[in-house]
């Protein structure tokens, strides 16, 4: 067991004017996830804590929160992993707190439709399925295992600047079927993202690289789809 | 009521975002201070020159002290390693992946460059 001091972001719409932090001093296990100890403080010594959860095992993407000045997803973290006994725990940075953790993805999520993330292809369906070589599926490979979770675009100074940019997360889900040889809308895509709010928003700055839970090469995908822009080719 | 999104400069510089935020913010800086140098040299020329100006003498007095030409070689091929590192990741994208490898390399490149730099003003400063 391991003595730690969680340290809590709160605001409360209803009766605060501005948020303030509450300390809780706990036993917990080193293999203890960050989540685990929300739940215990929700549970046992306040149950007005709010906060996303769903799956609790890193794929659904709703419990990235900032860890120590960090995003990060709370059901993956673990406390020896932070390698200290002091923990807070705040809400992603750039979007509205709506009540302590839970901040307003509705903005993330209009940059998301923005880009078109579904397949197009409007040739006549073959009789079996659409085939694709192993390469060809391999080149954006990467950028499938996004799960939204917000945590890129909230590290990213550029999106802290200006709610407009269309953010890391769009721009992921944009490459991965700019760069599918079964779709067909990459040009539209890319058109979207040619924007002084698109892609060039981006200054490799690597805070979304770091932050991702999936740990997706996402200003790697970033670069391709500039490169893409630049030279309008999509190798 | 929600919290605004609005994120301060003190919150933003409190993400523990590493050398590559580091070197953006930097590499800001840097640009800035140079157009105030740049800026600053050719306001002292032109006073000097056009007025014989006091002002003139002792803003190029400021430029040519030691500590201040430590800085500003500082600053300068700071601001040229770093976005040649920018430069290389964009032509060649395959290369982000290896963006810690660039900083430490960028360090490698910088350090003998400014090494160079101190040991010339030094002996100039010191040696007379
Ligand atoms: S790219 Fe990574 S950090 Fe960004 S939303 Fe997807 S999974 Fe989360
Ligand atoms: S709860 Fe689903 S990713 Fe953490």
């Amino acid at each position: 067991m391991k003595k730690i001091t969680l340290k809590l972001f709160r605001y409360n719409p209803e009766t605060d004017k501005k948020p303030h932090y509450d300390t809780f001093k706990m036993e917990v296990e080193p293999t203890d996830r960050v989540l685990d100890l929300m739940e215990k403080v929700k549970g046992y010594e306040d149950g007005t804590l709010s906060f996303r959860r769903s799956c609790a095992h890193g794929v659904c993407g709703s419990c990235s929160m900032r860890i120590n000045g960090e995003n990060m997803l709370a059901c993956k973290t673990l406390v020896q992993d932070l390698g200290t006994n002091k923990i807070t725990v705040e809400p992603m940075l750039g979007l509205t707190v709506l009540k302590d953790m839970i901040v307003d993805m509705k903005p993330f999520f209009i940059h998301y439709e923005s880009v078109m993330p579904f397949f197009v292809n409007d040739e006549p369906d073959p009789a079996q399925e659409r085939l694709q070589s192993i390469e060809d599926r391999e080149r954006f490979d990467d950028t499938t295992k996004c799960i939204m979770c917000g945590a890129c675009t909230t590290s990213c100074p550029s999106f802290w600047a200006n709610e407009e940019y269309v953010g890391p997360a769009a721009i992921v889900n944009a490459h991965r079927f700019i760069f599918d040889s079964r779709d067909k809308a990459a040009a539209e895509r890319l058109q979207i993202l040619n924007d002084q709010f698109g892609v060039y928003r981006c200054r490799t700055i690597f805070n979304c690289t770091v932050a991702c839970p999936r740990d997706i090469q996402i200003t790697k995908a970033i670069g391709e789809v500039k490169k893409a822009i630049a030279t309008g080719n999509l190798d | 009521m929600a919290l605004n999104r609005k994120v301060s400069l003190f919150t933003g510089l409190k993400y523990k975002g590493g050398g590559p935020m580091w070197a953006w913010i930097m590499h800001r800086l840097s640009g800035l201070a140079m157009v105030f140098f740049v800026g600053g040299h050719i306001i002292a020329g032109f006073l000097t020159q056009q007025f014989g100006s006091e002002v003139g003498i002792a803003i190029n007095t400021i430029y040519e002290n030691w500590i201040f030409q430590l800085a500003l070689f500082f600053l300068v091929i700071f601001h040229a390693v770093n976005g040649l590192r920018v430069v290389i990741l964009d032509l060649w994208p395959a290369l982000l992946e290896y963006q810690r490898e660039a900083i430490w390399l960028q360090w490698l490149t910088f350090i003998p460059i400014y090494g160079l730099v101190l040991v010339v003003v030094l002996k100039d400063a010191l040696g007379g």
